[in-house]
């Protein structure tokens, strides 16, 4: 018994300073840019970027029935890597670990319909704003509540997709404030089980990104936008690994460049005009 | 959209499914062979460290596995997702196939051993040529169930990306809108896959089966 014991602690703290000492290594890399690589060099030097998505989010980032990648990001992306000069290789991950997939190198950058938030801020870095987006507030068919303002959610069953900025912002400003009851948040891990969820009537009110939500209206019937705000959105960036330099600095020259030439702008008439 | 296209997408992912599986269940079937002849055979505290094995692994969802091995422990070894996934799921399943292996090993008579050894064999000797052969016999069909357990928990490496039946059926679900026929055709594939499996060592163990029992 008391061996079994020392055993059980002595597992318990290999295992602990294996978990424990790998994650510092990227740390001290990135307190120390200048002595750290860029990933730009890298990338340069395979002549290719792999970029993680999550395609899953149409008009945004999905695939087709051949297993094409199409979209806004997905064409914006393309055209990015076109001006920087290299291939570019398309990794599909659910939304949840794209940010550590980031920083643990698994993949270059991340373009998958993200906001800047600053707690993810401490994790990776952004790029500039490439496209401005907004909330929207999402019912179903015979919906006979009113909507005026996001306060008027608390008395409803809200729905929202886990790990979003909605998520952040609905759990900072009506959960941890009091005003809504945490057993009235269903939080899904994507938002199309959350679709069929505000379908089947389990949740009263969805609150996403206006595009999507747009997309979801086109796909169910009755599905209705009563509320659109600025309130945790607002504008897209590309995910970078965290401190480097050299590559945000790459990619934002690219967004630029597109946002001059009007390319951006007509990728939004593309996907997002109805 | 095309009813073919679509079912041949989700197919695809068919590949992964059965590759993990190709990884991670011979390999759990030969570490838990290992360990669990470490655990029936082996010193006290050899058979307190497998016993302790046994337990940790199987309280760990397989999922929180497969994220510390890709994204926590992988740094610097930078294991594709197919490899983290193929085994952790592998790991995993060590720990339970060491204890279909050893509940096999402990079915074979005491006296098999005593023969044995009584005939000249060395322990090592009675392990390999008598004990081992009755033990796998035996240890067929609930293996058989391990095997399914495996082919359904392969779906769990899509959080790593990697494009399995799971991960193809929610993306074109979202590119379609139409999510149940993806699911569906989803949960046909794995249902197929398992059957068939179940099947194929059911007459494996029909072949195997020992002449003389009844």
């Amino acid at each position: 018994m008391k061996k079994g014991l020392i055993l059980l602690v002595l597992v318990i703290l290999i295992t602990g300073s294996l978990l424990g000492c790998q994650p510092e290594a990227p740390l001290e890399q990135t307190s120390n840019p200048p002595s750290s690589p860029s990933k730009l060099d890298s990338i340069n030097t395979a002549g290719k970027i792999m970029v993680g998505t999550s395609a899953d989010y149409p008009p945004y980032e999905s695939v087709d029935e051949s297993g094409k990648y199409i979209g806004f990001d997905i064409e914006l992306m393309a055209a990015i890597a076109e001006g920087m000069g290299v291939k570019l290789e398309w990794v599909d991950m659910p939304f949840d670990s794209l940010i550590a997939a980031v920083q643990e190198n698994k993949i270059d950058l991340s373009i998958s319909c993200f906001n800047y938030s600053e707690e993810r801020d401490q994790q990776v870095d952004f790029s500039e704003a490439y496209y401005t987006s907004k909330d929207a507030f999402l019912v179903a068919k015979g919906f006979s509540g009113t909507i005026a303002k996001p306060e008027d959610v608390v008395t409803l069953k809200v729905g929202v997709q886990s790990g979003t900025v909605q998520d952040d912002w609905l759990t900072s400003n009506l959960i941890d404030t009091g005003l809504l009851k945490e057993e009235n948040l269903s939080r899904y891990e994507r938002v199309d089980q959350a679709a069929l969820d505000l379908q089947a009537g389990r949740v009263d009110v969805l609150m996403l990104d206006e595009v999507p939500a747009k997309n979801l209206v086109s796909q169910y019937e009755g599905f209705n936008i009563v509320l659109s705000a600025e309130l945790s959105t607002g504008p897209l960036n590309i995910v970078l690994p965290d401190g480097d330099v050299a590559l945000k600095a790459e990619i934002d020259k690219q967004i630029k460049a597109l946002q001059d030439s009007g390319k951006i702008e007509e990728l939004a008439q593309k996907y997002f005009s109805e | 959209m095309d009813v073919a296209n679509f079912i041949k997408y989700i197919l695809q992912g068919t590949v992964y499914t059965l590759g993990v599986t190709a990884v991670a269940l011979p390999s759990g079937l030969i570490l838990g062979t290992l360990f669990a002849l470490l655990a029936v055979y082996g010193g006290k505290t050899l058979k307190q460290v497998m016993s302790l094995y046994s337990t940790v692994m199987r309280g760990i969802p397989p999922i929180v596995l497969l994220l510390i091995l890709y994204f926590v422990m992988s740094g610097e070894i930078n294991l594709s997702p197919f490899w983290a996934g193929s085994i952790s799921l592998g790991i995993i399943s060590s720990a339970y196939q060491m204890e279909i292996v050893r509940g096999a090993i402990l079915s074979v008579s005491a006296g098999q051993m005593m023969a044995a050894r009584a005939i000249g064999l060395t322990r090592m000797q009675a392990i390999i040529n008598i004990i081992l052969p009755q033990t796998l016999r035996n240890a067929i069909a609930p293996w058989s169930n391990e095997a399914a357990i495996i082919i359904k928990d392969s779906s769990l490496v899509y959080a790593l990306g990697v494009p399995e039946i799971l991960r193809r059926a929610q993306l074109i679900g979202a590119s379609s809108g139409s999510y149940l026929p993806a699911y569906l055709t989803a949960a046909l594939i794995y249902f197929a896959l398992v059957f068939a499996s179940g099947r194929l060592l059911g007459l494996l163990e029909k072949k195997l089966e020992i002449p003389a029992n009844p």
